[in-house]
């Protein structure tokens, strides 16, 4: 007896490790990262159609990818929403590595979902890609440069698009950047919905 | 005891994390990397968490970094609040919670984009890096209290209370 207390003291968060049947956390894993992957997918979508009807500007990198940038920046805070949903739903202490995990999960979760639904929109639009290096290229094309560095510049963009866009590189890239970004966010969910401030 | 030393294990994970993605964000340029570097691997990682926009970044060795100028603050304030995070609890005794001063830094950035969106002022490189660190600075020092925590049970005058120096 004396001895957990002591061990409460030492550490000041209360620990409710032990308790018995804990829910759970794959619902709030699995709602958050289906809405945030769908959210991610949308404003992707949105950006890479605003770039294929837009004008040929003459910069490298188009104003309307900022949109996208968005799509990306929403879906880090999916993690924030899975903590909050489970802390919500079970009206529990979450423990700061719980919310991690949680987290951690919910942001590969919304890199599946956008990934399968970016495939799977590839049998609806199959030339998407292709449009969008074209539109990027026209804008080069546009930019007063020397001939022999815009071609430099078409070749580098067209091979970094097609390779960004492959199932991949997408995976390889966003499942830890995500993973990170999501898991900070899932700890942060836990530090403000999970526990009580004493 | 146990989920002490998880915690800290935790502290050295986001630790080596944030130090991966703040150093990637830096790009090719800071290890003078030859390819072009839209196709650098640091660019190709970011991506999808950054607009990459070229005039919105800071150069290094004629290369724009992989992140534009506020995204480069938000992780560099973020390491920075983090590595400060076993001093500040060192020194403080009582962790007091920065939720306001997360939520106030966060508020004063989107207003920034908004403001800077519908040309109510222009800001520069150097404000939407400034402005990103006190964010991620501030998000950082949520989590004060929460690794370093050296309060214990005082065993002398305030018997049973918890305290920073145990008397």
């Amino acid at each position: 007896m004396e001895e957990s207390q002591q061990q409460g003291f030492d550490n000041p968060q209360p620990d409710f490790s032990d308790q018995p049947n804990e829910p759970s956390y794959w619902k709030s894993v699995a709602t958050a990262g289906v809405i945030f992957g769908i959210v991610a997918f949308v404003l992707s979508l949105v950006s890479s159609y605003a770039v294929i009807n837009s004008e040929p500007t003459g910069s490298l990198l188009n104003p309307t990818q900022f949109i996208g940038t968005f799509a990306c920046l929403a879906g880090s805070f999916g993690g924030m929403l899975a903590v909050w949903h489970y802390a919500r739903e079970y009206d529990l202490f979450i423990q700061l590595g719980r919310g991690a995990l949680i987290g951690f999960l919910t942001g590969v979760g919304i890199t599946v979902v956008n990934v399968i639904l970016g495939e799977a929109w590839q049998f609806i639009d199959p030339d998407m890609t292709q449009k969008v290096i074209e539109s990027t290229i026209a804008s080069i094309e546009a930019m007063e440069l020397p001939e022999a560095q815009k071609q430099q510049i078409i070749d580098a963009t067209a091979e970094g698009l097609q390779s960004q866009n492959s199932m991949f590189s997408q995976l390889l890239w966003s499942i830890p950047i995500n993973g990170i970004l999501n898991l900070i966010t899932g700890m942060i969910g836990a530090k403000i919905f999970g526990q009580q401030e004493g | 005891m146990a989920k002490g030393a998880s915690n800290i294990k935790l502290y050295f994970l986001i630790l080596l994390a944030v130090t991966g993605i703040f150093v990637a964000g830096l790009g090719g340029g800071i290890w003078d990397q030859q390819t072009f570097w839209a196709l650098q691997w640091q660019h190709q990682a970011l991506s999808y968490v950054c607009h990459q926009l070229p005039d919105r970044s800071f150069w290094l060795n004629n290369q724009p970094m992989a992140v534009c100028s506020r995204c480069l603050g938000i992780y560099g304030g973020f390491l920075s609040g983090w590595l400060l995070l076993p001093l500040i609890d060192y020194f403080k005794n009582r962790p007091q919670p920065a939720k306001r001063a997360a939520i106030g830094a966060v508020l004063v950035n989107l207003a920034d984009i908004i403001g800077n969106l519908v040309g109510f002022w222009e800001n520069t490189l150097l404000s939407r890096f400034m402005l990103g660190s006190l964010a991620g600075l501030s998000v950082a020092l949520l989590f004060v209290g929460t690794f370093f925590n050296r309060n214990i049970k005082s065993e002398r005058d305030h018997h049973g209370r918890v305290t920073a120096t145990g008397i």
